[in-house]
C-alpha cells in the first residue's frame, strides 16, 4: 500500500526538538495537580494555624474526663523550655493528685505511660496489663523481694487469693451456721421462712460495691431475742456484759418497786433456763432483784450469748464474762475491689459455691480466683480481665488536696 | 515481575518481617500500648518517611536523566518495592490507629497513593505489550500534534499533486470529484482526527472510501492515493496511541499529586508531633 517511505531521517526529521521544553495533556495536568493539592492541604492547616486552632494535629480524641479540654491543647501540653510541648505529669497533677503505688517501689512511671490519652472515650483507669506486669511480672522493691507474688503476666497466671488458699481459714470468732439458716424451713418470728443471702448481706457502700458488714439488730434480732425475763418486754441490749448487767438491773428494779406485791413470789421453773437449784421467797426488793438478775444473767452468759460469742471467765465462774470479738472480715480481698453490684445478675451460691453447705465458721467462702477467670478472661466472647477491673494503683488514701488554678473560662 | 524483581522481593519481605517482629515485641512489652511518639514508634515513623522521599526522588531522577546515581531500572525497582515497605512501617509507626485529623488525613493519602501506585505498576506491566501490537507507527507522545501538522502538510501536497494532473492527466470531473473527497472527507479528518463524527477514524469506512476513489481514478496515482490512505491510517494509530497512552499514565494524575501533598504534609506532621 505504501508509496511513503519512513526512513530513520524522515522520521527523525518529524522530531521537534523542543518538545520537552512544553508540557502537554497529563504530565501538565500532573503538575497543575500537583500544585492544588499542595495548596490545598496547605490552606487546610493554614486555616486553623491563622485561627490559632491547632485541631489537625489533635492525635485524636481525648477521653471523657478530659473531652472538655479537647480544644485547649495548652491546658495539658504546657510550655516547657525548648520547643517541646509534650504533656508532663506537672500538668497533670496541677488537676489531680496521683499518689504513689508503694513506697518501696522501684520507680514511678510517668502519668501518660498507663493513662494514655487521645484515645477516644475510654476511662483512663483502664490500663493496658503491661502497666502493671512491667513491675508484677518479675517483683523486686528497693528493699529486695516483695511479700506479694513476684511474678503474675495477667489475670490467667494471677496467683489464689491468699484468703482462699490451702490452711486459711475465717478469724471470725462468731459462731455461725450457714447450712442451718439456708435450709428450707427456718423458724422466723411469725413462722417458717426460707432464708435468701441477701436477707443478712446487703449492698452497703455508697455505689454498692462493697457489702454491708453483718449487723446483730439488723440480721439476727428479729430472730434471736434477747429476752430475759418473761416480765420485761424489752429485749437485753446487745453491748458488752457489764452495760447489759447494769441494763438489766435497773429494768428489774424499776419493775418490783412498781409491783411490791410481786416480791415474795416464787417463778415457776422457766425450761429456757439451764438448770439451777430453786429460789427461797425474797424477802425484799433487792433480794427480788438479785434472785432476777441471776437468772437473767444465766439465761444470757450461759445460754443465748454463747449460741453465737465466745465468752469466757477470766475474773472466775460467777464474775462477767468476758466476750471474743467476733473479728467478722469486712474485705475478704484487700488489695482489690470487688463490685457486688455489677454481678447481681449472678446468682450468689454460683459463685460462693460452699455457702449452702458450711456448718463452721473457719469456713472461707469467698470463691476462688478460679471461679472469676471463668468470665474474666482472654478473648472477644469473655469479660475484661484486665488488672485494672480489680487494683487500683494509686494509694488514694494518701491523696493530698490540688489548689485549683484554672478559672472556668480557661478551661472553655 | 522478572528475575531481576527477586532481590528488591527478597530484601523487602526481610524488612518486613524484621519490622513486624519488632513490632509485635515492642506493642507487647510497652504499657498503654504501641504510640508513634516512643523511640520505636518514632524509628518506624521515620524510617517510612526516609523511604517515601526516597520513592519522591524517582521523579526528581526523572526530571534529570543526566544523572550518575544509578540506573532508571534500579531505582523504579526500589521505589515499587521499598514503597509496599513504606506502607507496613507508617502502619507499625500509628500502631494501626489514626484518630487525628492530620494522621487521619496522612493515612489517606498514603493508601491512595499506594494503591494507585500498584494499579500503575500493572497497567505499566501489561498495557505497553498492547501497545506495541496495535501501534506499529508510535511516536513521541508530545510530539503527536507536531506530526500530525507534518501528515496534513503531506496529505496537501500530495491532494495537490492529484489535483493539479501533476501525476496523470485527469478528466475535470473526476478531478472535481477527488478534491470533493478530499476537502469533504480526509482533510477534516486530518483536521482533527479525534472528532466524534470522523468518519476516516472507521478503518472499514476508510478502505470503502479509499477503494470507491481507485474505482473513480487512473492507475497513475493510485501510489498517490495509498500514501493518503496510508496517512489516514497513521492519524488513527496516532489516536489509538492517546487513548492507550491516557490509561498508561491517567493513574499518575492521582499518584504524583498525592504523593507531593503526602510528603509536604507528611514533613509538618513530623514537626508538629515532635513538638506535642
Amino acid at each position: 500500500m505504501a508509496g511513503r517511505t519512513r526512513s530513520t531521517k524522515k522520521l527523525a526529521q518529524r522530531i521537534n526538538l523542543d518538545y520537552f521544553k512544553t508540557l502537554h495533556g497529563i504530565p501538565r495536568w500532573r503538575r497543575i495537580l500537583s500544585g492544588i493539592f499542595v495548596a490545598v492541604s496547605l490552606a487546610w492547616l493554614g486555616w486553623y494555624g491563622v485561627a490559632g486552632n491547632p485541631k489537625p494535629y489533635n492525635a485524636g480524641p481525648l477521653g471523657h474526663a478530659h473531652a472538655l479540654l479537647g480544644q485547649k491543647c495548652g491546658v495539658c501540653h504546657a510550655g516547657q523550655a525548648g520547643y517541646r510541648r509534650s504533656a508532663t505529669d506537672e500538668a497533670c497533677l496541677a488537676c489531680h493528685d496521683g499518689p504513689i503505688h508503694h513506697a518501696d517501689q522501684r520507680f514511678t512511671p510517668a502519668c501518660s505511660k498507663c493513662h494514655v490519652e487521645h484515645r477516644g472515650a475510654l476511662r483512663l483507669a483502664s490500663t493496658g496489663d503491661r502497666a502493671c506486669t512491667q513491675c508484677h511480672a518479675d517483683l523486686t522493691t528497693v528493699h529486695g523481694p516483695s511479700k506479694f507474688a513476684p511474678h503474675i503476666r495477667g489475670f490467667d497466671s494471677h496467683p489464689e487469693f491468699a484468703a482462699v488458699r490451702p490452711g486459711a481459714t475465717d478469724p471470725g470468732t462468731l459462731q455461725f451456721n450457714h447450712q442451718m439458716h439456708l435450709r428450707d424451713e427456718v423458724r422466723g418470728p411469725n413462722g417458717g421462712v426460707q432464708l435468701k443471702c441477701t436477707d443478712c448481706h446487703r449492698l452497703g457502700s455508697a455505689d454498692g460495691s462493697f457489702q454491708e458488714p453483718i449487723n446483730y439488730q439488723k440480721d439476727c434480732a428479729s430472730c434471736h431475742t434477747l429476752q430475759f425475763d418473761r416480765r420485761i418486754s424489752e429485749p437485753a441490749l446487745h453491748t458488752n456484759p457489764g452495760v447489759v448487767s447494769d441494763w438489766m438491773r435497773g429494768l428489774l428494779t424499776a419493775y418490783i418497786a412498781a409491783h411490791p406485791r410481786e416480791i415474795p413470789l416464787v417463778d415457776e421453773p422457766d425450761e429456757r433456763w439451764p438448770r439451777r437449784p430453786p429460789h427461797p421467797p425474797a424477802r425484799n426488793a433487792a433480794e427480788w432483784v438479785e434472785q432476777r438478775m441471776a437468772d437473767a444473767q444465766l439465761l444470757l452468759w450461759r445460754k443465748s450469748c454463747q449460741k453465737c460469742h465466745r465468752l469466757s471467765y477470766p475474773n472466775g465462774p460467777d464474775a462477767l464474762p468476758a466476750v471474743a470479738k467476733s473479728a467478722i472480715t469486712t474485705r475478704w480481698l484487700p488489695h482489690a475491689e470487688f463490685d457486688h453490684q455489677v454481678h447481681q445478675m449472678v446468682q450468689c451460691a454460683s459463685c460462693h459455691t460452699k455457702a449452702n453447705d458450711s456448718r463452721e465458721t473457719s469456713d472461707v467462702l469467698i470463691p476462688g480466683v478460679q471461679t472469676c477467670q471463668k468470665c474474666h478472661r482472654a478473648g472477644h466472647d469473655a469479660a475484661e480481665a484486665g488488672c485494672f477491673e480489680c487494683h487500683i494503683y494509686h494509694d488514694w488514701s494518701k491523696e493530698k488536696p490540688v489548689a485549683g488554678k484554672f478559672t472556668i473560662n480557661q478551661l472553655q | 515481575m522478572d528475575r531481576t524483581h527477586r532481590p528488591w522481593v527478597i530484601a523487602t519481605a526481610a524488612l518486613a518481617i524484621i519490622s513486624t517482629a519488632a513490632y509485635v515485641l515492642y506493642a507487647v512489652n510497652t504499657p498503654g500500648g504501641p504510640r508513634g511518639g516512643s523511640a520505636m514508634g518514632l524509628t518506624f515513623g521515620m524510617a517510612g518517611y526516609a523511604l517515601m522521599l526516597y520513592a519522591g526522588l524517582l521523579g526528581a531522577r526523572k526530571q534529570v536523566p543526566t544523572w550518575r546515581i544509578g540506573r532508571a531500572q534500579t531505582w523504579m525497582r526500589g521505589h515499587l518495592w521499598l514503597g509496599l515497605l513504606n506502607l507496613l512501617l507508617i502502619l507499625l509507626h500509628s500502631g494501626f490507629a489514626f484518630r487525628g485529623p492530620l494522621t487521619l488525613a496522612l493515612m489517606l493519602l498514603l493508601f491512595s497513593v499506594t494503591g494507585s501506585g500498584i494499579l500503575g505498576a500493572a497497567i505499566q506491566h501489561y498495557v505497553p505489550g498492547f501497545m506495541t501490537s496495535r501501534v506499529p507507527l508510535e511516536t513521541i507522545y508530545e510530539e503527536i500534534p507536531h506530526v500530525r501538522v507534518q501528515l496534513r502538510d503531506e496529505a496537501d501536497e500530495l491532494a495537490a499533486a492529484i489535483s493539479q494532473n501533476a501525476l496523470v492527466e485527469m478528466e475535470h470531473d473526476d478531478r472535481e470529484r477527488f478534491r470533493e473527497v478530499y476537502l469533504n472527507k480526509v482533510r477534516p479528518y486530518l483536521e482533527d482526527p479525534e472528532a466524534p463524527d470522523a468518519e476516516l477514524a472507521d478503518p472499514l469506512r476508510s478502505e470503502e472510501t479509499f477503494g470507491a476513489l481507485r474505482r473513480l481514478l487512473s492507475p497513475p496515482v493510485y501510489g498517490a492515493l495509498d500514501d493518503l490512505e496510508n496517512i489516514c491510517e497513521e492519524e488513527r494509530q496516532l489516536s489509538r496511541q492517546i487513548r492507550i497512552y491516557r490509561w498508561l499514565h491517567a493513574w499518575l494524575l492521582v499518584h504524583v499529586p498525592l504523593s507531593i501533598a503526602l510528603l509536604v504534609l507528611g514533613a509538618i506532621h513530623a514537626v508538629m508531633a515532635l513538638r506535642y
